[in-house]
């Protein structure tokens, strides 16, 4: 179990490692010539318009609110999937039951028309 | 010292210092951003617990989803992205006091508690503690009533947060 | 497998469950005048009263012991399901002169009475909690139901952000139990505690207390309070008063009397204080009120900690079905006299927000003779005057508490009593004394909840002794 997460820990160090190597690495070789034109934002060749921090839509904060409920409800079938053997068909019932009751929940969102884009 | 009481005094080093971090930075998204460190410090904690299950909800619920919420919460509303007003009031030395005598106390309090100074026995082998979690929440010996109303309270939740989240057509 | 007899301990529960999920597809898809959606919630209240009932002198756990049905949540539930239906009634016609007739009211209240019941009839921490959560968001969601009003959307963050700071010491506590005992189940940590060192147990059950206070509005955990019930909409205040408190209470109970009794001497004292604290600080601030729902704000936090008091000796056996019955008897007496004084509250409040300072009851009584009489009537039974409801469940609880030997709360709380009378009369002079004009409403729900509080304040109050036995019943043993 300890051992498991080791290479986790390694991995993200490693992970962590090599596009800061990649940072470094650039800014020590690059040569520096700057001039306004270069310095300016890049989007995709078009001029920017306005600041770089734009107001979101509602809607994707009710997409998020929505996802954060059944992102839970994931975390709570994980468990029940991995009992799903040793209990049988009572598991299976249980299963039903809880993803039914947020099925609801999602019908609901929808007759609401929340998962529309506006 | 042995490896895992390093990994636990770093981990406790990020975690304070992001925390401390996330209710000091004047812009919201940065201390949304310290607050992801936060957690996964905290997921980090977990882990070394031995708590693999909980370490993994710690990043899927609260780095996967709720802190990507508060990020969006924090760009929906525009005009606090750039308050520079005092992170601080008047009275933040009253509550730092408060807070450190709570803890000073709480930690007075469990420090005399017989168990505090005990390491945690290990797992027996070939234990697996995920399945043991999951057989405990799922069987009907068990918790399998709170998994059940579990889902009824995220239905409940649902509902609330998009009464008041959803702009109807026609509103303001 | 779970047992028909597991479905049987909690077939009330389960029914306005369901009840609840298939009134939001409903409502959702088919009812086009909320109007029905009210009616449905009713008769899914109505339903499960009545199965409630039907468990009379039934007691039997289920679940391995996480719910657990007997006299107490019984008679607990019967209680949060009339509060609901009140509930119900006081915000039919309130939230069609609001404009906010949405069927998500409804079925947001039935969740929330949902997690009232289940709260009293858990037992184990883990039922406690998630009862808890399923009483509580749905409230703060009503807190805020009037979303165009800032003061309404005010209500609903900070009750928000301090209920969840609340259930935060209510989890830490559970956790510290938890570590101590091995154990979430009441009966399971009773057996544990009584064996081993209870420092961790002590604190743990202290921060319970502190979850709890919150939710009932406990000085000096009550500072939510008066913003709250202000802000939100008078009908879902009505509600929240009453309902919260009686599932607060009830958990607190439940939790203190099943599990922590090997702590009782330290938990006493605590309890003694923060009744004598609630009770005397709730009253004095109420008097500088001016605003109506400020004020039985106020008012509510002082009640919460005249009933507070009875539980303060809860771990000693010979004193405690006494007071416990007193204590609930007397939460039955808040829970009617509550309603009907909200519900004069909304038969004066006007859309526009006006009707809500106390100079507006001025000249009541020449304007509605009945409606000034049963104003009177609550504000005399909320003293603990006679004949109401009020002095005799002050009358038992006081008698309780000094033969429990607390002679010294049982003081304050008269003398908390006496300076409530102050303020409580002010209303009654202004309606009686003073000149003034105002706009009623008359809803037929309204008045029939206003008027059905009244009279069963003074009826009950001349025959008090069926309530007092069932009270009695339904003490925890």
């Amino acid at each position: 179990m300890q051992s498991d997460w080791t290479f986790i820990g390694l991995f993200l160090i490693v992970g962590a490692l090599i596009p800061a190597a990649a940072i470094v690495v650039s800014a020590l070789l690059s040569p520096r010539k700057p001039n306004p034109i270069k310095d300016s934002t890049y989007e995709c060749g078009i001029e920017t318009v306005g600041e770089n921090w734009v107001q979101f839509k509602a809607q994707y904060y009710i997409f998020a609110l929505v996802f954060l409920v059944f992102d839970v409800e994931t975390v709570f079938l994980f468990p029940w999937a991995l009992s799903l053997n040793q209990l049988g068909l009572f598991a299976v019932v249980e299963g039903i039951i809880f993803i039914g009751i947020l099925v609801a929940g999602l019908v609901y969102a929808w007759r609401k028309g929340m998962l529309e884009w506006v | 010292m042995t490896a895992a009481q390093i990994i636990f005094l770093i981990t406790a080093a990020v975690i304070l210092g992001s925390a401390f971090m996330v209710v000091t930075t004047k812009n919201l998204v940065h201390a949304a951003l310290w607050l992801i460190v936060t957690l996964f410090g905290a997921a980090v904690l977990f882990a070394t617990l031995n708590a693999g299950f909980i370490a993994v909800v710690q990043v899927v619920i609260y780095i996967g989803a709720i802190a990507i919420l508060f990020i969006f919460a924090v760009m929906l509303t525009r005009r606090s992205m750039t308050d520079t007003g005092p992170g601080l009031n008047r009275g933040w030395w009253l509550s730092a006091a408060i807070a450190l005598l709570t803890f000073g106390g709480l930690v007075w309090l469990v420090s005399g508690w017989g168990g505090f100074t005990k390491a945690a026995p290990a797992y027996p082998s070939g234990f697996d503690a995920v399945a043991a979690l999951a057989h405990a929440l799922v069987s009907p010996e068990a918790f399998v009533l709170p998994f059940e109303v579990a889902s009824v309270l995220l239905l409940a939740a649902l509902v609330g947060a998009v009464y008041i989240a959803f702009q109807r057509k026609g509103e303001e | 497998m779970p047992q028909p007899q597991d479905y049987q301990t909690l077939l009330p529960v389960i029914v306005l469950a369901v009840w609840a999920c298939a009134l939001l597809l409903l409502d959702s898809f088919l009812i086009q005048r909320k109007g029905l959606t009210a009616c449905l919630a009713a008769a899914g209240l109505a339903i499960t009263l009545g199965l409630t009932l039907s468990q009379i002198g039934r007691s039997s756990s289920g679940f391995s012991g996480m719910v657990v049905l007997d006299g107490f949540s019984t008679f607990i539930n019967a209680l949060q399901l009339v509060s609901g239906l009140l509930g119900v009634a006081l915000a039919y016609a309130y939230v069609k002169r609001m404009g906010i007739e949405r069927g998500e009211y409804y079925t947001l209240l039935l969740f929330s009475v949902v997690g009232m019941m289940l709260m009293a009839q858990a037992t184990d921490l883990i039922v406690v909690f998630i009862a808890l959560e399923m009483l509580s968001i749905p409230l703060y969601v009503l807190a805020a139901f009037n979303r165009t009003q800032a003061a309404s959307e005010e209500a609903g963050l900070k009750y928000f952000l301090l209920g969840a700071f609340s259930t935060g010491f209510l989890v830490y506590g559970i956790t510290l139990v938890y570590g101590a005992t091995a154990s979430t189940n009441l009966s399971a940590i009773f057996a544990a505690a009584s064996s081993t060192s209870n420092l961790l147990l002590t604190i743990g059950a202290a921060l319970i207390l502190v979850g709890f206070g919150f939710k009932v509005a406990v000085v000096p955990f009550h500072m939510w309070t008066p913003d709250v019930y202000q802000g939100a909409p008078t009908a879902v205040t009505g509600f929240m008063s009453s309902g919260a408190k009686i599932a607060g209470f009830a958990a607190l109970l439940r939790v203190f009397a099943t599990a922590f009794p090997a702590i009782a001497a330290d938990m006493t004292d605590i309890l003694w204080a923060l009744a004598a604290v609630t009770m005397i600080l709730g009253n004095l601030v109420a008097i500088s009120q001016t605003d109506i729902k400020r004020m039985l704000a106020y008012s509510s936090i002082a009640h919460a900690g005249y009933i507070l008091m009875a539980f303060v000796p809860y771990g000693n056996p010979a004193v405690a079905p006494v007071s416990i019955a007193a204590g609930l008897f007397y939460l039955a007496a808040y829970v009617i006299t509550n309603f009907g004084a909200w519900g004069v509250v909304i038969a004066l409040e006007q859309p526009d927000g006006k009707g809500l300072q106390i100079s507006d009851y001025s000249g009541l009584f020449w304007r509605k003779r009945g409606l000034a009489v049963a104003m009177t009537v609550f504000m005399l039974s909320l003293i603990g005057f006679p004949p109401t409801i009020g002095m005799v469940g002050k009358f038992y609880l006081f008698r309780a508490i000094i033969d429990g030997g607390f002679t010294g709360l049982a003081i304050i709380g008269v003398i908390a009593s006496l300076v409530s009378a102050f303020y409580y009369l002010r209303v009654v002079v202004n309606m009686f004394m003073r000149e003034g004009e105002q706009k009623i409403e008359r809803e037929f729900w309204l008045d029939l909840t206003w008027g059905a509080a009244a009279f069963l304040t003074v009826a009950i109050s001349l025959a008090p002794g069926w309530l007092f036995y069932l009270a009695s019943a339904a003490g925890l043993r």
